[in-house]
């Protein structure tokens, strides 16, 4: 009560009419350095949408947006011409499809690694050996997928490889961990678990660091041991931005980069490999078939709103924080 | 003194006229330039005379309807022009070099032309092309290989029909018209819309592909050069079942025939050893849109025996997982583990000390090396391949933002000059090239230390030289003779083996002009689709080869392959009465 007090005489509470303007007056070097971020999602994120209408539109080169004629087959008119084409087409929803298993896998395998890593690494009780592990396992995040996908194969090639090389040698089967579509997803998932637990589990340690340690005291005096205290104060404790994140992951379904999956195919498993943005990469930049790869990447745009959307709502009628 | 400056402009007048516009000023290599002088002044000669030097009469120094007095723009122009970008180590920057320089000096001097080079990726072209075409900032000249790329930028409305910017100014580009030749420049000629998105380039050396047997592996085992695909197997099951007397500790590494993912090509000799020699024109055309031959009618058979070979273990096992430019291949063969490839007639020798040979040489002795042999009998008994053809290389295309077309087509006058070519293949003698003594040939080599940005990025500048893809000298006997010495740090007598072997039995596929194949800008990855077939047919079970296969067959004919065929057959059959060429 004190507290309040006296921070109540430090800022006094100033009347609602003019409170934004002296906000703005007395904090203007603050919002002086959000003009900058502000700028970039204009020119980079805002501006761009008005070609969104390129997917209802006939693409021409050097010919203004709004002189492009609208989508048409043989003259007639069919603004939609572009998503039927996409929706017909079997290597897109091959495409599709595999965007969605890849992604869910990814959520299933990777969500989870971050967080039982930072619990894991939270109990560690050597200092130094818990920093060295942290930057370990941070250190392939800044690995380009390039340099990911030739460690790939230089470990996991059918014969050449080095583990294969290794099991040969032991007299074992080698593991067409490459070359088989069902073990090129394993090894496509694993060494996207690989690259980001580490730097993924960042945001949960700080979370973990914000849980008032009176807790754990408190739960130790209860005669509460490790794995439940992980329990009931560490998990409850970060729940909220566990929620977050998976309503931001799952926004994600339908997108995903363009260089993991470019970088780790082969034309072994392509029935697996093909994502939506390869496809686009194929299809819209190598063979500059602009309209169907823009109507291609609203559909993923609008489906990845409605999952986000969706599991924002969720969230909230269960209680949770939302991300708004 | 009036008097006389009027007679003197008249008089220099007439004597410029006379010669062709590209020639008015004196070229690097003056004993060659001669010939190309007479070939040309006479077509142009007559044309300026009526049109250049009447108004340079009366109105001395007054600019023509070009903007040029006497072939020179009167002001300076700018152009710029694409140019690949290899990357090479150890070589020069790709837009600014000597040569560069050379070329951005020559235009100034010859056209009062700015020069200014876009480079792009060598192995992402199309993709560069694409974007810099889409956001307008394409160079004035630009080329490509793939046509149907070209095609699509034209029904976008991106390029620029050169019909009949060729018909006004013809007499701009007389040594173009020499060295290419009507039907060339012509060919993609549309037959019924008349327009022409492109101008073919040539190829001056048309020998394709060839396979190569390591030499001193035969010596080894006491077996003899392959010429039958029976001997190729007998022999590679040798290398497979002597890998510790061939590589001792390396044993294990042993490749006895290597192949990439890019089967259709790097089995080509054998692919095209199984198709039927007399096939007509039209149906080598109707399946030609895949230049991997992947719907003949004898490739099937072809990737079946590759598939034996790969399940006997006589394959490179994980040559379908490297991708892109991915070297581990050319680093096992250049380290000395693989027994037989099939790749460029030239391949073993490209690059000086870095080529195949000069690596094998330099670790295991000179006896070390690649040489071409002929192994893969067709089915009359001879070694039936296919060549490249002369019609037909690279593609020369404006963009519709090249807003200074004349000027563009000087670059390509200037590019189609026998002493140009020539400089920028060979350069200086001494720096560049060497003339053997005893038969007169011309030796290339490399440069010194003190030379180096006179360094080729592209062997013999093939990326500057827009409009000729191969060894042209100033006569076709000097080239020929001097082909074999165009490759430094090599035994000539390999190179000269490797194209008689290449040259044997070879066909020249046919150039037909039929137009436009709208079903070829589809935007489909058939590429990929075939690709894809060949490496999965490979390293199939053999009992499931035939499945694999078919499907992949079918998944190509349905995503528009079948589309292509069609629309090509009936495009042949509308513009030619038989099934082959007249």
């Amino acid at each position: 009560m004190a507290k309040q007090a006296a921070e109540k005489q430090k800022n006094p509470p100033v009347p609602r009419r003019k409170l934004d303007k002296n906000y703005i007056k007395r904090y203007w070097q603050l919002y002086a350095l959000l003009l900058l971020p502000i700028a970039y999602l204009l020119i980079f994120k805002y501006l761009p949408m008005r070609y969104i209408i390129l997917a209802f539109k006939e693409y021409k080169l050097n010919t203004p947006l709004s002189k492009m004629p609208w989508a048409n087959v043989k003259g007639q008119t069919d603004v939609f011409k572009y998503f039927k084409t996409a929706f017909g087409n079997a290597d897109f929803r091959r495409a599709l499809w595999n965007t969605v298993k890849l992604n869910l896998l990814d959520l299933v395998a990777g969500f989870p690694a971050p967080i039982i890593f930072a619990l894991i690494l939270n109990e560690l009780p050597f200092k130094k050996f818990k920093k060295t592990v942290q930057t370990i396992a941070y250190m392939p995040h800044f690995l380009s997928w390039v340099i990911i996908a030739n460690l790939c194969t230089q470990l996991f090639a059918p014969t050449d490889g080095r583990i294969n090389s290794l099991l040969t040698k032991m007299g074992a089967e080698t593991i067409p961990f490459l070359d088989d579509p069902a073990h090129w997803v394993g090894t496509y998932v694993g060494a996207g678990v690989w690259q980001n637990f580490g730097w993924g589990s960042i945001i949960y340690l700080a979370a973990i660091a914000g849980i008032n340690t009176e807790l754990y005291e408190a739960a130790s005096v209860d005669g509460a041991g490790r794995f439940k205290k992980m329990w009931h104060i560490t998990l409850p404790g970060i729940k909220p931005t566990i929620v977050v994140l998976l309503i931001m992951n799952l926004g994600y379904i339908m997108g995903g980069g363009f260089e993991r999956p470019f970088a780790m195919k082969n034309n072994l498993v392509m029935n697996v490999a093909e994502v939506i943005s390869t496809f686009v990469y194929k299809v819209g930049i190598q063979q500059l078939k602009i309209s169907l790869t823009t109507a291609v990447g609203l559909f993923q745009s609008v489906v990845g709103l409605f999952f986000l959307l969706t599991a924002n709502t969720i969230s909230r009628k269960l209680g949770e924080r939302g991300i708004w | 003194m009036k008097k006389k400056i009027l007679s003197v402009v008249l008089a220099s007048a007439m004597i410029f006229s006379l010669a062709a516009c590209g020639n008015s000023t004196p070229a690097p290599a003056p004993e060659t330039q001669a010939p190309a002088q007479t070939e040309t002044a006479t077509p142009a000669a007559s044309s300026s005379t009526d049109t250049a030097a009447e108004p340079a009469a009366a109105e001395p120094a007054g600019p023509d309807a070009r903007g040029m007095i006497d072939g020179k723009f009167a002001e300076t122009r700018h152009i710029s022009v694409e140019l690949y970008d290899r990357n090479v180590d150890g070589g020069t920057e790709a837009g600014n070099n000597a040569w560069t320089q050379w070329i951005q000096q020559q235009m100034l001097d010859r056209y009062n032309v700015e020069v200014e080079f876009v480079t792009v990726s060598r192995w992402a072209e199309s993709d560069d092309i694409n974007n810099l075409l889409a956001s307008q900032t394409a160079p004035d000249i630009c080329y490509t290989y793939n046509y149907g790329a070209i095609q699509t930028y034209a029904n976008m409305g991106g390029v620029i029909d050169l019909a009949p910017l060729l018909a006004e100014n013809k007499d701009l580009v007389p040594s173009m018209f020499d060295w290419l030749g009507d039907e060339l420049i012509y060919q993609d000629l549309d037959p019924s819309a008349g327009t022409l998105w492109a101008i073919e380039g040539k190829r001056n050396e048309i020998c394709r592909i060839n396979t190569f047997v390591r030499k001193d592996w035969l010596d080894t085992l006491g077996l003899k050069e392959p010429t039958n695909k029976a001997e190729f197997e007998e022999m590679l099951i040798a290398f497979r079942d002597n890998a510790d007397t061939l590589l001792g500790a390396d044993a294990s590494k042993m490749v006895p025939y290597s192949i990439s993912y890019d089967v259709g090509w790097r089995a080509a000799t054998l692919i095209e050893s199984f198709m039927d020699p007399d096939i007509s024109d039209k149906e080598y055309y109707v399946n030609g849109y895949d230049d991997r031959k992947f719907t003949e009618n004898g490739t099937k058979e072809a990737v079946r025996l590759l598939n034996k070979w790969y399940n006997m273990g006589l394959i490179w096992k994980d040559f379908a997982v490297h991708t892109g430019d991915d070297t581990s291949e050319d680093d096992m063969i250049k380290a000395g583990f693989v027994g037989a490839f099939t790749h460029n007639y030239d391949y073993p020798f490209r690059n000086g000390k870095d080529s195949i040979n000069a690596t094998l040489a330099a670790q295991y002795g000179d006896n070390a090396k690649f040489v071409a042999v002929n192994c893969f009998e067709d089915k009359n008994g001879g070694y039936n391949k296919y060549s490249y053809s002369n019609s037909g290389d690279r593609k020369v295309f404006f963009p519709a933002t090249n807003d200074e077309p004349i000027a563009s087509l000087c670059y390509l006058e200037f590019m189609s000059q026998a002493s140009t070519v020539e400089y920028l293949q060979i350069g200086d003698e001494g720096v560049l090239h060497t003339i053997d003594p005893a038969t007169g040939a011309v030796v290339l080599q490399a440069p010194d230390e003190a030379h180096h940005d006179w360094y080729q990025n592209s062997g013999k500048n093939i990326d500057m030289t827009i409009n000729c893809n191969g060894l042209r000298l100033s006569t076709p006997e000097l080239t020929t003779l001097s082909l074999a010495f165009s490759y430094s740090d090599v035994d000539p007598a390999d190179v000269q083996h490797a194209i008689e072997v290449a040259t044997l039995d070879a066909q020249v596929p046919p150039t037909p002009s039929v137009g436009d194949i709208a079903a070829e800008t589809e935007g489909t990855d058939l590429a990929g689709k075939r690709d894809q077939t060949y490496d999965k047919a490979v390293i199939a079970s053999e009992a499931d080869f035939d499945s694999v296969w078919d499907a992949g067959m079918a998944e190509y004919l349905a995503a528009g392959g079948q589309a292509i065929m069609d629309e090509r057959a009936a495009a042949w059959d509308a513009t030619y009465s038989s099934d082959m060429l007249p």
